[in-house]
């Protein structure tokens, strides 16, 4: 008798507390895709430079946000880059010219790293301007090389190469893998998808 | 060559106790002498490298399929509960010189946030089953060290002349802040 | 009455000092060091756990005659996880930034070794009012706490404090502060200005 009235007592609660828990993630959850969007649309704007609005077009499951003129002409492309970072998942929205070969602007849309130094890929507080790391890969003409990274000397960004942070080598590497990596996935699948 | 970078990184770099701040409560309560906290990491790094199996098994088993993921805090929770009573029921039925040696100190696994802190990380990382087994144990053996070179310094300790307001734990605070210092030296290994 | 008043009175108070959680009592450490890189870091932190354990605390002391004792220890886990799912999941619909800067840390409150010692000592053992009352000294003294060790970090590692500049431009920051051993060595040196406080009060 008495085990059984342990394990009513444990079940009721687990009970409760999951059923309380799916209406309020019911609740949560539109509101967390909400402002996830509203992130995306303020980093489209971004990483797109001149355009008047955009539209997301979706080819195998990848979207890429066409960024228009104020004619309605297609005039850039941006898309998501996603991959593992230092310690956290690291996503980057990459802005480009329509055919996938110059980077016009990225923007971090999440990251966790370690506060401090992973954390410097997009706030620094040593420097003036804290967001100096992301800003490095804009302008960066990629027609048939990929993005490198250098340590302690100057980065020639005529020839695709960015500074790694100190302290946050990883952290800046994988940035750079990620971007890399879905550059190339994508001028293909956006080739082809046209 | 991967799950070696994983357990490295595990144990020296990412440390969960000196760099991410993981179990501090028992790496400050049972580091006073050498023998325990050798114990104590080892009973960590088992009960961790369980938790680490079956959170995995029951996140993309059960959770996710489901999609339950917002439960995975009371989950995991109850997974490391019952697992830390379990193994308890378990090595005292197969070793009692073992259970003497770790009994006292499985209860307070349970809140060893180092454990949840595996189970959460392995989940944001999306590590495979296997990954997720190495990460598990290696952390483990991250908290072994760390405990261990803390009780070694504190033995030293009792010799030293302290003063009197800082013995106890904020010398053992200012202890770990001069260890984390030298295992942010590991930070470029790789 | 009023005796009853003044001991109500102190079991809120003995939360903010004698027996403040971190300083006093060296619970809850972990999130303590974790989170404090900056003064809003602490200050959000300490109301995420001032939330859960003032909840948890109620739902226990009001069911506390129905909860075997057996079963007593899961049961206050999982009244706990559930809270903490609340304050993430609320954190991340309402207060997106909050919920970015803390990551990780805010499930991790459910190992948070002074919410379920405070239901084990106090609220399995108390009536609801009191029992609240105790919760919300302990996480006051421990969101205090936490605001001055962030304060602390913030300052000398930023040269700010809430993000405002304290600090002359000419200060060069001590990077070290607001990385992990910064944590270690600012806790240590407050719990041991705490104990020569004490000893000082006492004598």
């Amino acid at each position: 008798m008495k085990s059984a009235k342990l394990i009513i007592v444990l079940t009721v609660t687990t009970l409760i507390s999951g059923l309380g828990l799916s209406l309020l993630n019911s609740w949560a959850q539109p509101q967390i895709e909400a402002y996830r969007q509203k992130v995306l649309e303020q980093a489209i704007y971004e990483v797109l430079p001149g355009i008047e609005k955009y539209k997301t077009k979706t080819i195998q499951d990848t979207d890429f946000y066409e960024g228009l003129d104020s004619s309605g002409e297609k005039v850039n492309v941006a898309f998501k880059a996603i991959g593992n970072g230092f310690q956290s998942e690291i996503r980057v929205l990459v802005g480009m010219d329509t055919s996938l070969t110059k980077i016009l602007g990225v923007n971090l849309l999440q990251q966790a790293e370690t506060p401090g130094l992973g954390t410097k890929i997009s706030d620094d507080p040593t420097r003036d301007n804290p967001n100096w790391f992301m800003e490095q890969f804009e302008g960066i003409k990629l027609a048939n090389r990929d993005i490198d990274y250098v340590k302690n000397t100057k980065p020639d960004p005529t020839s695709g190469e960015i500074q790694a942070i100190t302290g946050a080598t990883i952290s800046s590497e994988s940035v750079v893998d990620i971007i890399n990596k879905a550059i190339e996935k994508n001028r293909k699948l956006y080739k082809n998808g046209k | 060559m991967e799950l070696f970078v994983i357990f490295l990184s595990a144990v020296f770099v990412n440390n969960y106790v000196l760099s991410k701040f993981l179990g501090i409560c028992p790496f400050v309560g049972v580091s006073k002498k050498l023998g325990p906290s050798l114990s104590m990491g080892m009973a960590t790094t088992f009960v961790m490298t369980m938790a680490a199996a079956v959170s995995w098994l029951i996140y993309y088993n059960i959770l996710l399929p489901n999609n339950l993921t917002f439960l995975k805090i009371v989950s995991f929770i109850l997974v490391i509960a019952s697992l830390v009573q379990f193994v308890e029921m378990f090595i005292k039925k197969i070793s009692k010189p073992l259970y003497n040696a770790l009994g006292i100190y499985l209860p307070l696994i349970t809140t060893n946030c180092a454990i949840m802190g595996v189970a959460l990380f392995l989940v944001d990382k999306q590590y495979n089953f296997v990954e997720s087994i190495i990460f598990g144990f290696s952390a483990g053996v991250g908290f072994t060290l760390a405990i261990v070179i803390m009780a070694g310094i504190r033995e030293k300790l009792e010799l030293a002349d302290v003063p009197e307001y800082f013995k106890g734990a904020p010398i053992t605070m200012i202890v770990a802040g001069c260890l984390a210092l030298a295992f942010m030296g590991f930070a470029g290994m790789i | 009455m009023s005796k009853n008043k003044v001991s109500l009175i102190k079991e809120f108070t003995k939360g903010l000092w004698d027996e403040n959680p971190v300083l006093r009592m060296l619970l809850g450490l972990c999130p303590t060091l974790a989170v404090t890189n900056s003064a809003i870091n602490g200050l959000s932190m300490g109301l995420a756990v001032l939330f859960t354990l003032t909840s948890s605390s109620l739902i226990i002391s009001i069911f506390r005659k129905i909860i075997p004792k057996e079963v007593r220890i899961p049961t206050f886990i999982v009244v706990i996880a559930t809270f903490v799912t609340i304050t993430d999941l609320t954190l991340a619909a309402k207060f997106p930034e909050i919920s970015k800067a803390l990551g990780p840390f805010i499930p991790l409150i459910v190992v948070n070794c002074m919410i379920l010692g405070r239901q084990e000592a106090f609220a399995s053992k108390n009536p609801v009012g009191r029992s609240i009352i105790d919760a919300l000294g302990m996480s006051l003294g421990f969101t205090l706490t936490l605001t001055v060790l962030g304060a602390i970090r913030e300052l000398l590692g930023a040269g700010t404090i809430f993000t405002l500049q304290i600090m002359p431009e000419s200060f060069a920051p001590w990077m070290i502060m607001i990385l992990p051993p910064g944590a270690f060595l600012t806790l240590g040196l407050m719990i041991g200005a705490a104990n020569w406080i004490n000893a000082k009060v006492k004598a």
